[in-house]
């Protein structure tokens, strides 16, 4: 069997897990709740192609990519690892990158599945059909793609590090990149917010401002490499916990 | 076979027997060597949580057929298998599968299969998905083939393609124990395995292991009932308190307990007669006629089964029954953890 068919098999126990009913309405739910802004804004005024860049960034990029990608993220190994079922795939002879890799792309996959069509609807009805503005709105919504498998992996790997991987993970969502970020600008580096922003401002050519800007794809790239590296080092260390 | 000795002492606990004076020394078969050949070698292992000691300084091998480990509750039995099944790394010493070192070695998992204690498995997969997920992940080249045969061995047919959400826990253990064997592995690790079953299906689980180590299989199953234990393996390990308290076949243990008299239960065609025959021998204790049945309590079982037919003759009385009253294994796991 190669690694492939490894990773293919892991990957669809790990979307049949992560689309259990109740999570997956939640999480529509919460993708769809700038949507639902949008509708009601279009329903008000018509479009307000000024206020675009602030809905995208602080409803989109802020608040539902981070959940969504925390709640798919930790969901996908961490949850398994509290639970017992990781035990499944843990005593069969597979290399554990072979478990993160696909943790990372489902769980990252989902959350694009969900955050971009959500990015694009709200962009379109909160900033109307001017080309720069739907420069603007497919920018983020391909940053969103981006950063949904960054933060997957954050999250991932924090489940294989630790037990208490949500409340880290929802920690550095609110806490280092909502609070230091904005207060300590040497933060912003390690910030996966500021990352989007730099891809969504390269994207749109400049329209959007960013600390990092064009290092945004590498350190992107760099993070999920790296992180995907370390779960899969702390995946080899894990210790089940015993009972007895 | 070996027991461990009475744990007053501290230090390292060798092998050997309980009463080294009047007992005669027990073969090494559990013995560590340098050279393992047994498929499962457990050397000098410790495994401590911050201050809390689980497993104190084990050693055993285990070789082809079924050793039940038993103990009480938090005497050591999961982190013992989880140590075995390269879940946990040992604080100090060596756990070797197969003359390696079963920690981070994911290959090993070929030739090893665990059924864990924890009910947790993937409740929206069918029970023939989750075994064929096993198949797929350990790449067995006909997994279909493999996956039907694991799941008529525990016989779950007939609920193979509902979801293991809604099974019965005794289900839920047998479709874990069908993913265990799905790639038929040389070295079984099961952990309360027979937790949740009926009576048929635990005679079935019986059979079916008997036939596994029949095929010779190294097969390490703990339990917490005794009688399952006692059916089924063909030899124990008892730990208690973190420590191996008794290694081996478990009747040879209790000839071993010199220190705890054996009790008969006798017939014959006069019981007061041959009791106070029996009360010249030195090797008798005493014993007890109550209620038309004597017992008798000796200090050596060989030494009376070898004379029982003797003074029954001497005293004119016709044996009818002569069985030992206190051999089972509850009789001997109650004596090796109540003395610790």
């Amino acid at each position: 069997m190669t690694s492939l068919d490894v990773m293919v098999t892991v990957g669809w126990v790990t979307a049949r897990a992560l689309l259990g009913r109740r999570r997956t309405i939640l999480m529509a739910l919460l993708a769809g709740a700038p949507v639902v802004l949008g509708i009601l804004i279009r329903l008000g005024n018509g479009t307000r192609p000024s206020a675009l860049q602030n809905v995208l960034d602080v409803l989109i990029v802020s608040s539902v990519l981070p959940l969504v990608a925390l709640v798919f993220g930790s969901a996908a190994l961490g949850s398994e690892l509290d639970d017992g079922t990781g035990v499944h795939l843990l005593t069969k002879p597979i290399p554990r990158w072979a478990i993160v890799v696909p943790k990372v792309l489902v769980s990252g996959g989902l959350t694009a599945l969900l955050v971009v069509p959500s990015t694009l609807l709200a962009g379109f009805l909160v900033g109307g059909s001017g080309s720069h503005q739907i420069g603007v709105t497919l920018a983020f919504a391909g940053a969103v793609l981006v950063g949904g498998f960054v933060y997957s992996a954050i999250f991932v790997a924090l489940g294989a590090a630790t037990s208490r991987g949500l409340v880290i993970g929802l920690a550095y969502s609110l806490l280092w990149e909502g609070l230091l970020s904005a207060a300590l600008a040497g933060t912003q580096l390690f910030s996966v917010r500021e990352y989007i922003r730099g891809m969504a401002s390269v994207l749109s050519n400049g329209d959007v401002e960013s600390v990092v800007g064009g290092s945004a794809f590498p350190l992107a790239a760099l993070t999920i490499g790296l992180v995907a590296a370390f779960a899969s080092a702390r995946l080899a260390r894990h210790e089940i916990r015993s009972g007895d | 076979m070996t027991l461990a000795p009475d744990p007053s002492g501290s230090g390292p606990m060798p092998r050997m027997p309980l009463t080294p004076p009047a007992a005669p020394a027990p073969a090494p078969a559990h013995a560590p060597g340098p050279a393992p050949a047994s498929p499962l070698v457990v050397d000098r292992v410790s495994r401590w949580y911050g201050n809390v000691v689980a497993v104190n300084d084990i050693s055993f091998e285990i070789g082809a057929g079924i050793t039940g480990l038993l103990g009480p509750n938090g005497a050591g039995k999961s982190t013992l298998l989880h140590l075995l099944a390269g879940l946990l790394r040992p604080s100090s010493g060596r756990v070797l599968v197969d003359g390696r070192p079963a920690w981070r070695q994911p290959e090993m998992y070929r030739r090893l299969g665990l059924v864990p204690e924890r009910e947790a498995v993937y409740p929206f997969l069918t029970g023939r998905e989750f075994v064929d997920v096993a198949a797929r992940l350990q790449g067995l080249p006909d997994r279909r083939a493999a996956t039907a045969r694991a799941i008529a061995t525990v016989d779950l047919e007939p609920v193979a393609d509902r979801p293991v959400g809604t099974y019965s826990k005794g289900m839920r253990q047998r479709v874990k124990i069908a993913a265990a064997l799905v790639h038929e592995p040389p070295i079984l690790l099961l952990d309360e395995p027979f937790n949740g079953m009926d009576p048929r299906q635990r005679l079935h689980m019986m059979d079916l292991l008997r036939s596994m180590a029949a095929a010779g299989r190294t097969i390490l199953f703990s339990s917490h009932i005794l009688e399952e234990v006692e059916r089924v393996a063909d030899g124990i390990l008892v730990i208690h308190a973190g420590r191996l308290a008794a290694s081996g076949d478990f009747r040879e243990i209790r000839r071993l307990m010199t220190d705890r008299p054996h009790t008969f239960r006798v017939r014959s065609s006069d019981d007061r007669r041959l009791a106070a025959a029996f009360m010249t021998e030195p090797a008798v204790f005493g014993t007890e006629l109550r209620d038309d049945r004597l017992t008798v309590q000796v200090s050596e079982f060989s030494g009376f089964t070898r004379i029982v037919a003797r003074v029954a003759r001497d005293a004119g009385v016709r044996l009818l029954e002569v069985a030992p009253t206190d051999d089972s294994l509850e009789s001997v796991f109650d004596y090796l953890v109540s003395r610790r």
